[in-house]
């Protein structure tokens, strides 16, 4: 059994007279350690994907399966104890706590978690460490997704999911970017799963996951990803 | 404005409809209760004044001492501006039913101040009456029952004691209201306890004493044209009362000299009736004197007759009886000689007899020899006889012998009867001459025996005559005397008439002479002119209306400006979240303008229909809502709703244009922006160090969570702000609600347990005797349940200073020490004990507030007859009812007249209600005492007044609790719209339910706690000030708010704030993360 078990999941949304199906029988499986991208089309469905497998969203039907442990069907309280203790994201647009400094917006996950990592030293290591008491106000955009990612990783998550993380990022930050989620997957031995609309990246990761209406259409496993500094797009 | 973004604006609201309710909420709120609340006073008087107009009640009412008269209606009526005059009587009486005694005000049922009919019908005859509802309640009476009324004679103008009413015991027909006792208190009454219970109405037929009216009611021309207590209303009365004024004097004075013309012609008639019976009696005693004199003449002549008859009478017999006398001794003379010649005669007949009993012996022996001859002979014959059949010869010759012996017997006898003839010719002879001797003797016998029976015969008719004659005298003498007798009488009986008659006409001199004083003594006749402020119903209703208006002058704002604070932070919040569309439109060639409309479009249409709404209900809920609660306190009927549309109005435009100017405001700080900034998302505030992260001592104690609060806290001013005016509002008001209550009751164990000390005002009767009133105070010490007595005088005035004047009751303690006793002077400032000089007079504080009075000044006492003093003020103390003056007798001495006691405070030993009742019930009858009010009625009077507080308390209450939730719920609702992201952020991290409610509502306690130590300041301060703008003249209210206020203030707020946290609490776990954090559109 797969570290991470995507069983034919149905999504639909109901808007009104109109049913959306957002996830068709998607089923996909990510090894621990593993680096996944996701490709695919605008309403391909990978968000809706990414956000079940973080616990924000629940599942029509299907099953999944993180760590050996079911997360589509748990109660509400167990889900969010699951995204507390298991899950890390980063969104597109960081969604720091403009009120809190770097630290504190670290160490708002870490209050919140049992073995989490130090947020000085998770902020050290993403490079941040003379940034740390500024404001999200006062930081680049590429530095504030370091923080957004610091205060991923402190929580030391299972799974970290990155939703675009660049998107908002100009090609030079947003390469220091996934360069940084990379390192962390690779020296973390950490299961990354990063959503992009951009193929070209596809080759940093272990396993490509690509979406087209709902379904995980074509799974491909790299056998040898190749360093973002090395990929130009 | 395009069709397109007329368009977007309706769906705008349908999307954001909760923003849009919350807002019309707001509208509604603040309209509603500010044109409710402002609506509530002028129903209330547009309901009384109805009430007054419909019942007809008087403008203007005339009460005299002295009564009033029909001339006084006549001259009444001639008064300008005066349209109706009605006389009529009220009396106090007392019935008695299920062994209690209660006062009833006994009134007539008239044309001015009608009762209104509750349950069956007005009295018709004269033993019927109507009762008030109250009546039949408390006493167990129906309709159809009877009841007596105990009413005191009255006096008529003759001075003559007269029954009341006709008819004492009047059954109930019917329950009536009236408009002249909308209260339940009734005021005061010299019977009973002191206090009128009830009223009750009879048929004015029944009132005996007519002509004399109690009272003079008076509607006048224009009275109706104005809304009563309204200035113009109070303007016009006191014109007219002016007019009547006019009249007064010679009113009063014409009463006077009417009663003193009765009185006089009472008294003439009274002097002539005496003189007439004056001159009656002694012409009688006259007469009778005449009589018993004539009676007296007449007696003696009677004795002097009688006495000549008795002479008169005893000469006469006295020659009769010598007559007699005379004859007497005739006869006596010839009786003895009867007796000699008599005896003479009885010698002879002795002679005569002896001779004849000598013939007879000799008779007797010749009767008895011929006895023998004639037995011989018979003998023989016999012999002869025999003889005579045998014819033998020895017969024949025996019969021859014997026939010869027969012959000389028959010789023999023939001698012998010769013998005897000659004896018995003898005897006979002597027998006549006997019987002759006899019969001339008894002749003789005869004559004198018959002169003598003459003679007695004589004797006893003189005796008779005599007998006769004396009786008839004494007879006369008899009478004589019991005529004398009864003269004795007579005399007696005179003598004693005349000192009767002149005891009686004493008296009656006396009594004239009495009347004469009574006359002279008559009181000049006093009016007072009075208006419905003397009705203490009526006022109470009109102050309560005041204090409904200042209620709606403050409470109102308050409500307003949190409401449009509210409504601008929701529109800000609004015009912030639909910036990108705002660029859009901008972008796409709109005029500002046309993006405004849209938002002040959708904020008006919510101002407008909330405000609607809100003035509709609020104009007729609030009033009713509030007059449900005073309605408890008065009986009146009917209630004027009237849509108050100035209000209503004012209330809307003023919502509308906070409203729509906060979101023009909102509109146009975004529309300065260019349409790129605008399309780009805003940047989020920045974060911020606060002044509290330097001082490290502090927050390096505090945990992440808390200083993260504490930086967030900072970060939304604005907010922060809001919620706290927000709960510093409701807070405040609730604060408000029972300070108001706390601040209106605590004066009456101020005044009355604190200040007045005393249990008891006595007033005394005017004009008492400087004994008389030692007397009485000397008894009412002696009673057991008498403390102490303080006397003092009181008297009315007014205090001047600059241009300012007030009413005050003035008061002289007859011994400044004793005063103490009962009345607590403490300084204002120091709250120390001070006492009066004999140079300076005290004020009380509200007084000196009122006036500008400091200590030390000179202020100008002007007493009721217009003449001013100056006096120094030398403190002003605490005092919390009505206005007082406290002077000592020495200083009053020196600038008025004597002192005299008129007042009495009492201080009761420590006896229950019950023993005070029946005190009060003894003394009050006293003649010298004019009224007794015990301290008890009054507080129990004020408290009743005062229980309509609580009506305003819960008013407050709710509509603060209302305030507070729509504005926590708004705040909250904003407060979680502003910071989706953060929220989702913070869910997304894995914060549990429970951690993110307490992420916000750490905030929230925070900035509640706040907002309530601010509030419990402000609402402080907010009651000083609704106190001091709704504070009655009369009053010093306390200006305090119990600390228990303070902790169901308190604790109200948390309740509502808590009930808006566990709403946020749902809200919040219905964030929807992806949404919230899906890109900035």
């Amino acid at each position: 059994m797969s570290y991470i078990e995507f069983k034919n999941v149905v999504k639909k949304y109901e808007m009104g007279e109109i049913t959306i199906n957002a996830l068709n029988k998607a089923s996909f499986q990510i090894e621990k350690g593993e680096l996944v991208v996701i490709v695919g089309p605008s309403g391909a469905g990978k968000t809706t994907a990414l956000n079940i497998l973080g616990g924000m969203d629940s599942v029509t039907s299907g099953e999944v399966i993180v760590d050996n442990k079911r997360v589509d069907h748990l109660k509400s309280k167990r889900l969010i104890q699951y995204r507390r203790e298991d899950i890390g994201f980063v969104f597109q647009f960081y969604n720091l706590v403009q009120n809190l400094t770097a630290k504190e917006n670290v160490e708002l996950a870490t209050e919140i978690c049992n073995d989490s990592l130090d947020p000085v030293k998770v902020l050290k290591k993403v490079g941040l460490k003379n940034r740390m008491d500024n404001f999200p106000a006062q930081l680049s955009g590429g530095e504030q997704q370091r923080v957004a990612i610091a205060r991923a990783i402190a929580k030391n998550p299972k799974l970290l999911l990155c939703d675009e993380p660049t998107g908002a990022l100009d090609y030079k930050t947003g390469k220091q970017i996934l360069k940084l989620l990379q390192d962390t997957a690779r020296k973390e031995n950490m299961t990354v799963l990063i959503i992009t609309h951009n193929a070209a990246l596809a080759p940093m990761a272990d396993k490509i996951i690509s979406f087209k209406n709902g379904k995980a259409e074509d799974i491909r496993i790299n056998k040898e990803p190749v360093s973002i500094e090395d990929i130009e797009w | 404005m395009k069709k397109a973004l007329i368009k977007d604006t309706i769906k705008e609201i349908k999307n954001t409809h909760r923003r849009f309710i919350s807002i019309l909420l707001m509208a509604f709120l603040g309209v509603g209760f500010f044109a409710g609340i402002r609506a509530s006073s002028p129903d209330m008087l547009d309901t009384i004044d109805k009430y007054f107009k419909d019942e007809n009640v008087y403008d203007i009412e005339v009460v005299s001492t002295l009564g009033l008269t029909n001339e006084d209606i006549d001259e009444l009526k001639k008064v300008d501006g005066v349209k109706d005059v009605y006389g009529t009587y009220a009396k106090d009486a007392l019935i008695e039913v299920a062994d209690t005694e209660a006062v009833a005000k006994i009134m007539c049922v008239e044309e001015v101040n009608k009762p209104s009919v509750v349950e069956g019908r007005l009295p018709e005859n004269n033993n019927e009456c109507v009762v008030e509802e109250l009546f039949l309640k408390s006493t167990g009476k129906k309709i159809g029952d009877k009841i007596t009324i105990e009413i005191e004679d009255t006096t008529d103008d003759n001075g003559d004691k007269i029954s009341y009413l006709k008819e004492k015991e009047v059954e109930i027909v019917g329950t009536a209201k009236t408009p002249i006792y909308i209260s339940r208190d009734k005021g005061t009454s010299k019977l009973g306890a002191g206090k009128v219970n009830y009223y009750i109405y009879i048929n004015e037929e029944n009132i005996n004493a007519k002509d004399i009216y109690t009272e003079i009611y008076i509607n006048t021309e224009d009275g109706n044209k104005y809304k009563t207590s309204t200035q113009e209303y109070e303007d016009y009365i006191a014109k007219i009362k002016e007019n009547i004024e006019d009249i007064k004097n010679s009113r009063e004075q014409a009463r006077h000299d009417m009663l003193v013309e009765k009185a006089q012609e009472k008294l003439d008639e009274a002097q002539k009736t005496f003189d007439e019976q004056k001159a009656d009696a002694e012409a009688q005693i006259a007469e009778a004197q005449k009589q018993i004199d004539d009676g007296k003449a007449e007696l003696e002549k009677g004795e002097a007759e009688i006495n000549k008859n008795r002479q008169k009478a005893n000469s006469e017999f006295a020659q009769a009886q010598k007559q007699i006398d005379n004859a007497k001794s005739q006869i006596q003379s010839g009786e003895s000689e009867l007796n000699a010649k008599e005896t003479e005669a009885n010698e002879q007949m002795q002679s005569a007899q002896n001779s004849k009993a000598e013939i007879q012996s000799n008779l007797n022996m010749a009767r008895d020899a011929l006895a023998q001859v004639n037995a011989n002979y018979n003998l023989i014959n016999q012999q002869l006889k025999n003889l005579e059949g045998m014819q033998d010869a020895q017969s024949a010759k025996q019969r021859a012998e014997l026939e010869q012996t027969r012959t000389v017997l028959e010789n023999k006898k023939r001698e012998l009867e010769e013998n005897i003839a000659k004896a018995e010719a003898g005897i006979t002879q002597i027998e006549q001459s006997i019987q002759n001797g006899k019969a001339e003797l008894e002749n003789a016998k005869q004559t004198l025996q018959n002169s003598k029976s003459q003679i007695t015969a004589q004797e006893n008719t003189l005796k008779k005559t005599k007998i006769d004659a004396y009786a008839k005298i004494q007879d006369a003498q008899t009478t004589l005397n019991i005529a004398k007798s009864e003269l004795a009488n007579g005399e007696a009986e005179l003598e004693e008439k005349r000192q009767e008659v002149d005891e009686k006409l004493n008296d009656a001199e006396k009594e004239l002479i009495d009347a004469r004083d009574k006359i002279a003594q008559i009181e000049n006749a006093t009016w007072y002119i009075l208006d419905r402020n003397t009705n203490q119903g009526y006022t109470s209703f009109i102050q309560d209306t005041k204090s409904v208006e200042s209620i709606g002058v403050v409470f109102p704002i308050v409500f307003f400006v949190i409401a449009t604070l509210i409504s601008l932070t929701s529109m800000t919040r609004m015009v912030e979240e639909e910036r990108t569309q705002i660029g859009t439109l901008k972008a796409l060639g709109y005029t500002k303008i046309q993006v405004a409309s849209k938002y002040l479009i959708y904020a008006l249409s919510a101002c407008l229909i909330g405000g609607t709404i809100g003035m509709f209900v609020g104009c007729n809920l609030l009033p009713r809502v509030i007059w449900m609660m005073y309605s408890m306190m008065y009986s009146i009927d009917i209630f004027v709703v009237k849509f108050n549309v100035i209000y209503s109005l004012i209330g809307l435009a003023a919502a509308s244009i906070c409203v729509v100017g906060a979101t023009l405001y909102a509109v146009l700080k975004e529309l300065k922006e260019t349409p790129a900034i605008l399309m780009r998302p805003k940047a989020p505030k920045n974060g911020k160090r606060v002044l509290l992260e330097k001082v490290p001592f502090i927050w390096k104690h505090l945990s992440f969570t808390r200083k993260v609060t504490v930086r967030n806290l900072f970060r939304y001013k604005k907010r922060f702000l809001m919620t706290i005016i927000g709960i510093l509002g409701c807070t405040a008001l609730i604060i408000t609600g029972f300070g108001l209550k706390d601040s209106i009751t605590a004066i009456i164990p101020n005044q009355f347990e604190k200040v007045f000390k005393y249990d008891m005002q006595i007033s005394l009767k005017a004009n008492l005797e400087e004994e008389q009133k030692n007397d009485l105070i000397t008894e009412l010490k002696d009673k057991n349940e008498i403390k102490d007595i303080v006397e003092t005088n009181i008297t009315a005035g007014n205090l001047i200073n600059g241009n300012k004047e007030e009413e005050v009751q003035i008061i002289v303690p007859k011994d400044t020490n004793e005063l103490e006793n009962v009345i607590s002077l403490n300084d204002r400032k120091s709250k120390e004990n001070v006492k009066l000089n004999d140079n300076e007079i005290m004020i009380t504080d509200k007084l000196a507030q009122l006036t500008g009075t400091k200590v030390g000044d000179t202020i100008k006492i002007k007493d009721s007859d217009d003449k001013t003093k100056e006096f120094k003020v030398s403190n002003i103390v605490e005092n919390y009812v009505g206005h007082y003056v406290y002077m000592s007798k020495n200083l009053y001495e020196k600038n008025y007249e004597k002192y005299e006691t008129n007042v009495l405070y009492v201080d009761d030993e420590d006896i229950s209600q019950e023993q005070e009742d029946l005190l009060v019930k003894e003394i009050v009858d006293k003649n010298e005492i004019s009224s007794v009010s015990p301290t008890s009625t009054v507080m129990s009077m004020i408290d009743d007044m005062m229980n309509s507080l609580n009506y305003v308390v819960i008013i407050l209450i709710v509509s603060a609790g209302m305030l507070a939730f729509v504005v926590l719920y708004n705040l909250s609702n904003v407060n979680i719209s502003e910071r989706i992201r953060e929220l989702a952020t913070i869910k997304v991290l894995g914060f549990y339910d429970k951690e993110v409610y307490n992420y916000i509502s750490r905030e929230t306690i925070i900035l509640t706690l706040i907002g309530i130590v601010l509030g419990c300041i402000a609402g402080y301060y907010l009651n000083v000030f609704i106190l001091g703008t709704c504070e009655i003249n009369a009053l010093r209210f306390a200006k305090i708010v119990n600390p228990m206020s303070y902790v169901y203030s308190i604790l109200i707020t948390i309740i509502f704030t808590i009930i808006v946290n566990i709403v946020t609490y749902f809200s919040l776990k219905k964030i929807d993360m992806i949404e919230s954090l899906k890109s900035v559109e």
